[in-house]
């Protein structure tokens, strides 16, 4: 019996998984359908801006056809959507002239920077907010909690491009202590060593307003949490035993924060991704928002929807691998 | 808090007709004084009067956005409620789904190609964050349709509609009321991104908007009164918002 019940429960969480990921691959199409059918509901074709905008006027038809082509705005719509859903099964993501480089090389090109702002933020607020969080809540209405909470309050009110535009003020332009702008100086040292340091520098204020903007989020529910362990009997017994305060911190209330703090980072890779695009515009951070927003200043659609589908495609990925160690560990259990 | 908030934009786009208009003058970027108590950008607009005209155009698109979300997110929880299992898991799945988008790369992508107006910008925003509350809303709306004063009703012989109408939206009106205050922070925050990047329509007056133009004043002294001005107003319109969230017994709950 017990044989049984636990191959429909696998069954049950196979059928999730595909279901999972046919809705995101649902979603995906959908992104996909209006990346491609919006540029196009515009008055004028690429081709026609970027004759009107700058470069060569003196083309002859045929040369005007064959760039027509290359630029995959030739023949009807449904032969367009075609081509271009094929060029995308295979990787090809299209071709920016303004960088005159393939979309998946720039891509691949900024996504370390990207990701070194992500994850240089994510240890620093989830640490912060933990200790914080649990700080106020063990004594919660106490002094230091309403006045942390009220300050992270405000902080929470505070748009990410406010922190981060106040930030780049503050300490690079008033008081120039780090680079207002980029991910590396004009010119880059050889040597590894400077170089990370280099690197560390310029990396400092965006991570700081990316860790800023989440924190509070984090803090909540730390503090939440916090709040209802501490009448939990079992802490409560630690505390009466006199347990050293970090090992209560660690073992206690940091072991069983821990499953909810990893269940809401799942959930917030959205909100993570859409600040770090607009800190990244901010701080002119050669990621990919510092890619998508060039490519908008440029009106080079080709790169802005290859980025869109790119990173699109990429989280839905990335969520449903989460989801699907997450079914694991509670199948588990 | 919410109705003097009310009040307050009912009397700024009353008084709109009596302000001085916002027009360009010969004193660029003044400093704050007796002539313009916010000083004035570079080309020679008060930014206190772009302020006040500023404010009902982010409000209001921020009421209406959150007023499109919320209505979207009740229609399509309805429809989950009604219909059977299979239907209403697959609309679960796909609203799962469209939570990972981050709605920067839509919101990006629209705004580039067309520059929203003011109405323009409140559907999009609306239809871009309607997702995030249909799961509330099904839980609310499931929970209230399966309470025994709705299966009286329906026992007694009455319409679905007079069901809906007379217990279950009394039932969820607090909640909803939450979930609207939280979309109205979510739009804010969202649009003001956008117009901060430059991607609303360029006539349409901002703090966001106010705030791009400051970014080219930010090595000069007049970033003082032409960035904090709109990132104060901003930041207060936000605390005003979380504080009636979080002071709201059914936020809480929900």
């Amino acid at each position: 019996m017990t044989a049984g019940a636990i191959r429909i429960s696998g069954r049950t969480w196979a059928a999730a998984l595909l279901w999972g990921l046919a809705a995101r691959f649902a979603v995906l199409m959908l992104v996909v359908l209006a990346v491609f059918i919006l540029p196009r509901l515009l008055p004028g074709d690429p081709l026609g801006i970027m004759l009107s905008s700058d470069y060569t006027q003196n083309l002859s038809e045929s040369e005007l056809a064959e760039l027509g082509a290359r630029m995959g705005i030739a023949g009807s719509g449904a032969e367009q959507f075609g081509a271009w859903l094929g060029d995308l099964l295979r990787g090809n993501l299209g071709y920016s002239a303004t960088h005159a480089r393939p979309v998946a090389t720039l891509l691949a090109e900024c996504l370390p920077w990207t990701l070194l702002l992500i994850l240089g933020a994510m240890p620093v607020y989830l640490v912060l907010a933990a200790l914080a969080g649990i700080g106020a809540g063990r004594a919660a209405g106490g002094r230091f909690d309403r006045g942390l909470t009220g300050f992270v309050t405000i902080l929470a009110s505070i748009p990410p491009f406010v922190t981060a535009v106040l930030l780049m003020l503050g300490l690079a332009i008033l008081w120039p202590v780090f680079p207002a702008s980029g991910a590396l100086p004009m010119l880059p040292s050889d040597q590894l060593v400077i170089r990370t340091g280099q690197i560390a520098l310029h990396a400092i204020l965006p991570v700081t307003a990316l860790a800023l903007h989440e924190f509070a989020r984090f803090y909540y529910l730390a503090r939440g949490e916090a709040a209802v362990l501490t009448h939990r009997p079992f802490v409560l017994n630690a505390v009466a035993r006199g347990l050293p305060p970090c090992r209560l911190l660690a073992e206690y209330y940091g072991r069983n924060i821990l499953p909810t703090f990893v269940a809401r980072l799942s959930d917030s890779v959205s909100g993570l991704v859409s600040a770090v695009v607009i800190i990244e515009i901010v701080f002119s951070y050669p990621g990919i928002g510092g890619l998508i927003y060039g490519a908008i200043l440029d009106r080079d659609y080709t790169l802005l929807q290859g980025a869109t589908i790119a990173v699109a495609a990429g989280l839905l990925a990335l969520n449903w691998l989460i989801d699907a160690a997450g079914t694991a560990l509670a199948g588990r259990g | 808090m919410l109705f003097g908030l009310a009040a307050g934009l009912l009397l700024l786009l009353v008084a709109q007709p009596l302000m001085p208009a916002y027009r360009s003058s010969r004193d660029v970027l003044t400093a704050p004084g007796r002539e313009h108590l916010l000083g004035t950008n570079d080309i020679g607009q008060d930014v206190l009067t772009g302020l006040l005209y500023a404010t009902p155009n982010t409000v209001l698109m921020a009421l209406a956005a959150a007023t499109v979300a919320t209505a979207t997110a009740l229609i399509v929880a309805g429809a989950a409620a009604a219909a059977g299992a299979t239907t209403r898991n697959m609309i679960l799945r796909l609203v799962d789904a469209l939570q990972v988008m981050p709605s920067i790369l839509v919101l990006l992508f629209i705004g580039t190609l067309m520059q929203p107006g003011l109405a323009g910008l409140a559907l999009l925003l609306g239809l871009t964050s309607w997702h995030e509350d249909v799961r509330v809303a099904l839980a609310m709306l499931r929970r209230e349709l399966q309470r025994e004063n709705v299966r009286f009703a329906r026992h007694m012989g009455a319409s679905r509609t007079y069901c809906l109408r007379r217990h279950v939206l009394p039932a969820i009106r607090p909640a909803l009321a939450a979930l609207y205050l939280q979309n109205i922070r979510q739009v804010t925050l969202r649009a003001a991104g956008l117009a901060f990047l430059g991607l609303t329509d360029p006539r349409l007056l901002t703090w966001g908007g106010m705030m791009q133009d400051a970014m080219e004043h930010l090595y000069t002294p007049a970033w003082l009164w032409l960035l904090l001005p709109p990132a104060l107003a901003l930041t207060a319109f936000l605390l005003i918002i979380l504080l009636l969230i979080e002071n709201d017994p059914a936020g809480a709950r929900a």
